[in-house]
């Protein structure tokens, strides 16, 4: 048998969860712009009909709904997604910290414009020829030797901001590992947060979400794969658990993660701070991955983090150096080393005004071999720009005689073994077409893996994003229920207000 | 698919920074001419352009190098009429002299003071200089070719050494005329009329004739080493002209390799200003309703 007041209960249900619903619809819309927020749903489901079922529980006729009640409020989240918005993040993260790279590479070097290495060089083959006709000429000398000394700058400048570049790439490097540490220590924290929570029966959305944030951003870094494990207890159906972070190798991958265990990461041989010329690996420390190491070989192509190790430099698998910058590096000296030379040689075989023998032009700086850092026009000759070997004379002072400065500017053309068959300029021609080739795949790789990533993050916000509209139009659903169930009352309140007062008054 | 209203932005904030982007690239095409400015923008052009730029620079220093050889080969040529100048006068002064019933001692030495002038002149053309050049001094170009202390034509393998100017690619053009010996024959020459017209003697006129067959002889010399230089002077010429053409042919090609088509950028330009300002307004009207504005 029903209880007089059950109709009044099962309206009482309906205000609270529809004001539940309402209360739910405002922090979606008070959070509408929170970066990383899912919107809520609350789960409304009836109540177990009456009577109950039992041996004792009287008949009649089927279930009577007894009300609502909100079972659970659930963020709206489809883990789908972000496993794909991940993926897509730790490409950009490639390939838009490459791009950027390059483009720092391109800034420094300069070309193509009236200031690079490039101008210089033809400055200073037009100051030879200059020379070669004007040879007696004490202008066109010192035009020469300035002009060389030019060409050395350019090289200096160029190396030094290239090196200056791969450092900050360096710091950038252990930055990020910082960041990555940071990121991991914040996710098992989380883990903890939520370990605790769970098995109360609670869901708790917001640190789902900021664990969802931190996972994001530690995807841009590193190539991350994530699992949840089941926190146990009376924790609901839905809930997430705790994520175990692996960091994925072209091997097996390396748990970081695991319930409230971190493992913290550190650049390998940089116990002072600094980094090594060329990055080898890293170290796990602590939690699930204590002591593993992880070597740049067995690094995935993909995130920020492997994106500067590829333009910073690292030791592969054959003990060969390899890297964006240091590949430049090793260029600029090689093209400064086989010019040099090449230039001393038929430097050496001219006569200087004096009928003496050609000093070395140029000279390296530590005097070892020459490099684009060291690489500087003889003190001597700037000096006394009268002992430009400008004449193939080999019997005494010809100061008409210009052959050697022609020769001299043939340097730039001539085919260069060292330099793979190719001339001077067109070695540093290819340096720089290669530099573009790559800046404009990383353009593009960046372009496109953006545009996925965009349309992957829109599909996510499809799903999770609070749309204003669609809140408005909830509000008034949930409204009008409220509304409608304390009419019910009100109802409720006339029929007990015949029975009370209106009842059992026959003959009155 | 839900759309909500952080989609609607987001996409909206790439779309405008994407055009803004392209609007930019186009901006710095307008202003600088070019088509690249980085070799990421288009690795060919750009490499392309490094062997334009040098092609331009490298014929543009040919032209400077072609001054200087027509410098020296007119100089050259000029001198050496004077030269022949002198030759005539001398040929003039013997035939007279040969004339010796008519000599009388004063006009006898009227003519051994010309020849000291002429001399000296010879030597002044000898020691031809252009800018700080001695232009018959082989490559002994700071040295006179005649030196006064030693009264003597330098004949020291140097000063009959060419000078070669390059003006294309491994074309060399001689500007230096071998003349040294020229010159002392000359001055040979001029010596020896000054002696027969000082002796008075050739009473059958015998030697003043072998003497202005030899003038005859120098004179020969000296054209041909004037159709020497003429020819030469041709072949600059011919070389003037490829130069001219090669630097219209560099240019150009640098031009169509990196040039900005004015044309097509500016239609680019309004292209990308009319996806800008739809979009813009696109945004202004989508962003702005939502169900708010509808409800009481």
């Amino acid at each position: 048998m029903r209880s007089t007041f059950m109709g009044l209960e099962t309206s009482k249900r309906g205000l609270y969860t529809q004001q539940s619903a309402l209360y739910t619809t405002g922090h979606n819309i008070g959070n509408a712009n929170t970066p990383g927020y899912s919107r809520q749903r609350v789960n409304m489901q009836s109540t177990s009909g009456f009577p109950g079922v039992g041996m004792n529980a009287g008949t009649m006729p089927g279930f009577l709904g007894t009300g609502v009640e909100a079972g659970s409020i659930q963020r709206i989240r489809d883990s789908f997604v972000d496993h794909q918005f991940r993926s897509e993040s730790t490409k950009l993260g490639y390939w838009e910290s490459r791009s950027n790279a390059i483009a720092q590479m391109e800034d420094v070097i300069g070309e193509p414009s009236e200031y690079g290495l490039q101008q210089s060089m033809s400055d200073f083959w037009q100051s030879l020829q200059t020379l070669a006709a004007n040879p007696e000429n004490g202008g066109a000398r010192a035009v020469v030797v300035e002009r060389g000394a030019a060409v050395a700058d350019s090289f200096n400048y160029i190396y030094k901001s290239v090196s200056e570049i791969k450092g900050n790439l360096g710091d950038e490097i252990d930055f990020g590992t910082k960041t990555i540490n940071s990121l991991l220590s914040q996710i098992g924290e989380l883990n903890k947060q939520i370990a605790t929570v769970e098995p109360n029966g609670y869901l708790p959305n917001d640190l789902y979400d900021a664990r969802d944030g931190l996972l994001d951003q530690l995807s841009s870094l590193v190539p991350i794969e994530t699992s949840y494990e089941k926190t146990g207890g009376r924790a609901p159906a839905i809930a997430e658990g705790t994520v175990t972070v692996k960091i994925k190798t072209t091997g097996d991958a390396i748990t970081v993660v695991q319930k409230t265990d971190v493992s913290q990461i550190s650049i390998d041989d940089t116990d002072d701070g600094a980094l090594p010329d060329f990055m080898t690996g890293f170290t796990f420390s602590g939690g699930p991955a204590d002591g593993e190491q992880l070597s740049v070989n067995e690094m995935v192509k993909s995130g920020e983090l492997k994106s500067l190790i590829d333009s910073y430099g690292y030791i592969d698998a054959d003990d060969n150096e390899i890297g964006l910058y240091p590949d430049m590096m090793t260029k600029l000296d090689k093209l400064a080393n086989e010019f040099a030379k090449e230039f001393n040689k038929v430097h050496q075989q001219g006569t200087d005004l004096e009928g003496k023998p050609g000093l070395p032009f140029f000279v390296a700086n530590d005097s070892g071999e020459f490099t684009a850092s060291s690489i500087a026009v003889n003190e001597v000759i700037r000096k006394d720009p009268n002992k430009l070997a400008a004449s193939d004379s080999t019997t005494g002072a010809e100061v008409g005689n210009g052959k050697n400065a022609k020769n001299l500017g043939d340097v730039f053309f001539a085919k260069n073994k060292e330099l793979d068959g190719s001339s001077v300029q067109g070695f540093y021609a290819q340096v720089i077409g290669q530099l573009g080739v790559e800046g404009q795949q990383a353009i593009k790789m960046t372009e496109s893996s953006g545009t996925l990533l965009l349309s992957v993050s829109n599909r996510r916000d499809s799903i999770s994003s609070v749309s204003l509209d669609e809140e408005m139009t909830d509000m008034i659903r949930f409204q009008q229920a409220y509304n409608a169930s304390a009419r019910m009352i009100t109802v409720m309140d006339e029929a007990l207000d015949k029975i009370i007062n209106g009842m059992g008054t026959v003959g009155r | 698919m839900r759309v909500t209203q952080s989609m609607l932005s987001q996409n909206m904030l790439r779309n405008l920074s994407s055009s803004y982007n392209k609007m930019g690239k186009l901006q710095e095409q307008l202003n600088t001419g070019k088509k690249v400015t980085r070799p990421s923008d288009d690795p060919v052009t750009v490499m392309k352009g490094m062997g334009y730029g040098m092609q331009v620079d490298k014929v543009e220093q040919y032209q400077k190098n072609m001054g200087e050889v027509n410098n020296w080969l007119d100089s050259s040529d000029d001198a050496l009429d004077g030269v022949g100048q002198v030759l005539q006068r001398l040929k003039e002064l013997a035939t007279n002299a040969s004339n010796t019933g008519a000599m009388t001692e004063s006009d006898r030495s009227a003519i051994k003071t010309e020849i000291d002038q002429l001399r000296e002149h010879l030597q002044d053309v000898a020691n031809t200089k252009v800018g700080d050049k001695h232009i018959f001094s082989g490559s002994m170009t700071d040295k006179p070719l005649y030196n006064k202390e030693n009264k003597s034509f330098e004949t020291g393998d140097a000063y009959k050494s060419d000078v070669s100017i390059e003006v294309f690619d491994g074309v060399n053009l001689r500007v230096s005329t071998d003349v040294s010996k020229m010159f002392s024959d000359i001055d040979g020459l001029l010596d020896k009329v000054k002696d027969l017209t000082g002796n008075g003697s050739s009473d059958d006129g015998n030697s003043f004739g072998k003497m202005i067959s030899d003038i005859d002889g120098q004179l020969d010399v000296v054209l041909s080493k004037r159709a020497d230089i003429g020819a030469r002077s041709n072949r600059a010429e011919l070389m003037h002209n490829r130069l001219e053409m090669q630097e219209g042919a560099a240019k150009k090609q640098r031009s169509q390799n990196e040039d900005v088509d004015y044309e097509k950028t500016i239609t680019d330009l309004i292209t990308s200003e009319s996806i800008h300002r739809a979009t813009l307004s696109v945004g202004a009207r989508i962003m702005q309703p939502s169900l708010m504005d509808f409800l009481r």
